[in-house]
């Protein structure tokens, strides 16, 4: 097992002091989410140019940002947690963030909504969030944050707030527990090695840390008084969902008290030179379809089957 | 380790009260259930009762769920009927006042759907004491350990999904095929003789159809029982309710009787479906597509399917609403529809159009939803004798609870009392903390014993027959045996009724059962009383009952790929019935001769020349494929035979 303890000192970040310590002993955590275009089958709307068109195609919690929000259920039921979901995003955002709620029986939710945000990069997002977290009101022990979203190559934003907030970064998570007496986190990361096996490794980091979830990532209740807690909350959750607005911060610049510089586009050293679509390859196989109610047909498929299981063809 | 006061295996109807009634009395429970949702793994036939005994009170549903008149129950029944069959010859016995003999009321009922309201109703209650319902988890194993000085013992629940957890009381709800009882060793496999195979379908029919076909209105029902004709000559019976907008329509056999000459269920079930009386019952007008022209562009035979798809459904949707007192003035009071009127010119229109547009005709056939199978305890054979065994309590199914004499068949409200009073029993133990078999064990079969069921289920009830002979006076009794006949007069007169019942008290229960449950009272009987006195019933229309390749391609199942049953001996008589006693055809025969024998011996069999010099018999053995079970529990006998793993195996959606 590795142990990551060496992030703080290496970046040389200062750490700004929490602005509340309400409750010593709870577990706190926040997750952050994003509200993404729903590109499933039947809700996406394209342009003529093939580009996707944003203001057609109907937008919900991302499915990378709702696996982050598993993460928080978890906590929540294992650790008795208390869990904020937070977003970056417009005023609309608030529909990722009540889909958020009804996942992780969220019991706050967060806003961060200005125009002065809009045109940020993952470098000025991640300035924003940092801010919003450090006035959660309490100190955060643990963000989740998905591994990317969908939309865009946004996985470097749970990093980049890690080191913001000069918290330890574990990524590429499948499953993680929490020692609390001992304030410390242990995960298993799936690493990818091109061309070589896929590695689980157990990592253990003291809190406070950010937590990027693989898309593998499994909550695994094993215990009954798990599974108890988890209907119970889930059940809680959808209270919860039905009166939202009521657990809804939403939060200006000037409520987050950033600094103008590092948010929104300028904030955003990211330069978007040009985006270039990678041709399709062409098919290169051939499909037929076959109806399921001839004889001949069927008996054709059946063949080729067949031949390839007898390694004719 | 997490600890619990109370475990219940089984979320059946039995284990869903035990939770409730155990949680009303503050005691902190948790039922696991291996089907996920609740109710995914239960079958009925199924009427509910609620019963009321003179000398002793049971525990009625109503007692268990304060709200039970929101439960989505389908029909309450009115009116019961015996059939006796032969042919298209039918003659009716009116058996109301034999259903309503010591009944509060009787619904007909969706066992799955009412088990997902039960659990509803228990998990909320269980909530409030810190317990709950833990769906899709299997118990695999109990291991016990000894507590301290009053010999209670308490155990650690396995399962194949959870860490291993405690329980100080168990309360064993998991049906007639329990692992419970043979991990604990509380009792072995019911014999045969003890079981019935029940086998069933849910046939689809407008609210408004039924009421009208049956002539009842929207929320009374019928039941019907059929006899006679309809087994090939085995034990048993067939029945249909009605529900809301669905029938229930099964046949329920002696196992032993089936054992003898096996013969598959679904053919029987298909059988029973053909008779006239019943086509027309089920009867529907079904759209029939055409053949989409194959010579078309492949594109365009594309279109044509998924604009035919969608067209039907909404003529679905539009017929089902139209039809249905209720759904008609919930679309009208959502505004979905102005008027009545207007729902049937969009129905009209969308006939029409499926008519010419894509060539649909309309026929007369059936709808079938689902396809059901499970084994059925026989109360007066099965029930234990002991129901406990260290800090277990047996309930329900799993007691081998239940009354099945003729025409009288109860095992859900069994269940539900039983429940109760093994609450009762865990309560006083948790008191004392004395979980025993001394102390909470024998408690638990005192208050049992204390149950007007218990003696109902061990005696033929004199009551009950003198109104089910009254009702059958019309009878002739000339095909009756001697006896019998005898003793049908005997109670048909007043004057003699009370030595009738005194000589019925003195005979053994098993020479009464003898009679009662002979070939001769289930087939010969009513043949020749429909035969005599029948009328005859003309078929409406010719129906195709859904093959079981059909039926299997429609139910679902989540597949273990982890076998729950294994042959013990693939060459054992049971084994190969189970080739034709499987109601999803698991077990195939598979021909095993040596040599050049083999050959021959098919042919020797074939040309029935077996035997003969020189030939070879055909050596054959039995494979299983697990896939497709259904978890009835007919091969469990001689079988290795588990549950499937939690979430896995059937899912029932209406039970
Ligand atoms: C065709 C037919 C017709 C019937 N007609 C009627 C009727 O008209 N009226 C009437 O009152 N009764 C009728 N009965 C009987 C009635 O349906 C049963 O008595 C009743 O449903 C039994 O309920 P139960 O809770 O005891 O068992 P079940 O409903 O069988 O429940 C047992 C539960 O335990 C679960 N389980 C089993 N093993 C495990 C394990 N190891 N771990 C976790 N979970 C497990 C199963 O998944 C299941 O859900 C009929 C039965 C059949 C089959
Ligand atoms: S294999 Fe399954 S479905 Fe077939 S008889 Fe055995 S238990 Fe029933």
């Amino acid at each position: 097992m590795h142990v990551i303890d060496n992030c703080k000192q290496r970046l040389k970040v200062s750490v700004p002091a929490p602005l509340i310590d309400m409750n010593g002993d709870t577990l706190n955590v926040a997750v952050m989410v994003k509200l993404e275009p729903d590109l499933s089958e039947g809700n996406v709307s394209y342009n003529p140019d093939g580009t996707l068109n944003r203001s057609q195609t109907k937008n919900i919690l991302g499915p990378h940002s709702a696996i982050a929000c598993r993460a928080g259920m978890y906590a929540k039921v294992c650790y008795d947690a208390w869990v904020a979901v937070c977003s970056m995003g417009p005023p609309t955002a608030e529909i990722a963030l009540r889909d958020a709620m009804g996942i992780c029986c969220a019991d706050e939710l967060h806003l961060y909504s200005d125009r002065i945000f809009a045109g940020a990069d993952t470098l000025a997002t991640a300035e924003t969030i940092k801010h919003g977290i450090m006035r959660m009101g309490r100190r955060i022990d643990l963000v989740f944050s998905g591994h990317r979203a969908v939309d865009g190559e946004t996985g470097q934003t749970g990093p980049q707030t890690a080191w913001k907030l000069g918290f330890n970064f574990i990524g590429n998570v499948v499953d993680y527990s929490v020692d609390v007496s001992r304030r410390m986190v242990r995960a298993r990361r799936r690493v990818d090695l091109p061309g070589l096996y896929t590695v689980l490794e157990d990592v253990e980091c003291p809190l406070p840390a950010l937590i990027a979830l693989d898309p593998g990532y499994r909550d695994n209740y094993r215990r009954v008084s798990e599974r108890l807690m988890y209907a119970r909350l889930e059940k809680e959750a959808r209270r919860r969902v039905a009166d939202y607005k009521n657990h809804l911060k939403v939060w200006s610049a000037k409520d987050l008290g950033v600094d103008l510089r590092y948010v929104g586009l300028a904030g955003s050293p990211t330069i978007v030179y040009k985006v270039e679509k990678i041709p399709k390859a062409k098919a290169s196989r051939r499909a037929r379809v076959v109806g399921s109610s001839s004889v001949e047909e069927l008996r054709e498929v059946g063949n080729l089957i067949l031949n390839i299981a007898l390694g004719e063809k | 380790m997490d600890v619990f006061d109370a475990v219940i295996v089984g979320g059946g109807s039995a284990g869903l009260a035990a939770l409730m009634e155990l949680s009303k009395l503050g005691i902190q429970a948790v039922l696991l259930e291996s089907g996920k949702p609740v109710g995914s793994k239960n079958v009925t036939g199924g009427i509910l009762y609620s019963k009321s005994y003179p000398d002793g009170k049971v525990y009625n549903v109503e007692d268990i769920y304060p709200d039970f008149a929101d439960a989505p129950v389908e029909r309450r029944i009115t009116r019961y009927y015996l059939n006796a069959l032969s042919g298209s010859k039918v003659y009716t016995i009116d058996l109301t006042e034999a259903h309503n003999y010591r009944t509060n009321f009787a619904y007909s009922v969706l066992m799955a759907r009412l088990n997902r309201w039960f659990a509803e109703r228990a998990g909320e209650e269980a909530a409030k004491v810190g317990g709950g319902i833990v769906d899709g988890v299997h118990v695999r194993d109990i291991v016990w350990m000894d507590d301290g000085a009053r010999g209670s013992r308490s155990s650690i629940i396995v399962t194949d999904e959870l860490e291993e957890f405690g329980a100080r009381a168990i309360i064993a709800a998991d049906g007639v095929n329990s692992e419970v009882a043979l991990i604990s060793g509380a009792r072995s496999k019911f014999k045969p003789e003890a079981l019935y195979q029940g086998v069933k379908c849910i046939v689809r029919l407008p609210e408004d159809v039924i009421d009208e076909r049956f002539d009842v209105d929207g929320d009374e029902g019928v039941a019907h029982l059929f006899a006679g004709d309809i087994s090939r000559g085995h034990n048993g019976g067939g029945f249909l309710y009605t529900n809301r907008d669905t029938l229930s329509v099964g046949l329920v056999y002696h196992l032993d009787s089936l054992l003898k000459s096996p013969i598959e269920p679904y053919q029987l079930l298909n059988e029973f479906l053909t008779i006239p009386v019943i086509t027309n019952s089920i009867v529907d007008e079904v759209p029939v597509p055409r053949e989409v022209d194959r010579n078309l562009p492949r594109e365009e035979q594309l279109r044509i399917r998924f604009g035919l798809s969608r067209l039907l459904k909404q003529y679905e949707e539009l017929r089902y609403t139209y039809y249905s007192k209720r759904a008609r003035l919930n679309a009208i009071r959502q505004g979905l529809y102005s008027s009545e009127e207007e729902i049937k010119a969009r129905l009209d229109d969308v006939r029409s159009r499926l008519e010419k547009e894509y060539g649909v005709q309309f026929t007369n056939d059936y709808v079938e939803l689902e396809y059901a199978c499970k084994l059925v305890p026989d109360g007066k054979r099965a029930m234990m004798d002991k129901p406990y065994r260290h800090n277990i309590l047996f309930i329900g199914d799993a007691a081998g609870k239940g009354i099945f004499v003729g025409t009288r068949i109860e095992g859900i409200n069994i269940g539900i009392d039983d429940a109760a009073r093994a609450a009762r029993a865990v309560a006083r133990a948790k008191e004392m903390n004395n979980f025993s078999e001394d102390y909470m064990g024998r408690y638990y079969a005192h208050l049992v014993e204390e149950s007007p069921y218990t003696d109902d289920i061990r005696r033929i009830d004199f009551e009950y027959m003198k109104i089910f002979v009254k009702a059958s006076r019309n009878i002739p009794t000339e095909p009756f045996p001697l006896f019998l006949r005898l003793a049908f007069m005997l109670i048909q007169k007043t004057t003699v009724q009370e030595l009738a019942a005194k000589i019925a008290r003195m005979m053994d229960q098993s020479t009464l059962l003898k009679i009662i449950e002979s070939n001769d009272a289930y087939v010969r009987i009513p043949m020749e009383v429909a035969e005599r006195i029948g009328i005859e019933v003309k078929p409406v229309a010719a129906i195709r009952p859904l093959s079981i390749d059909e039926r299997v391609a429609r139910m679902r199942i989540r597949e273990d790929e982890v076998p729950h049953i294994r042959i013990r001996d693939a060459r054992s008589r049971f084994i190969k019935a189970m080739v034709h006693l499987c109601p999803t055809k698991c077990y195939m025969m598979e021909v095993v001769g040596e040599g050049a024998g083999r050959g021959e011996g098919v042919r020797a069999k074939e040309e029935g020349k077996e035997g003969e010099k020189g030939v070879k018999a055909v050596v054959s053995s039995v494979i299983l494929q697990h896939e497709g079970c259904i978890e009835c529990g007919t091969c469990s006998l001689e079988t290795e035979w588990r549950h499937t793993r939690g979430e896995k195996g059937v899912v029932y959606e209406y039970g």
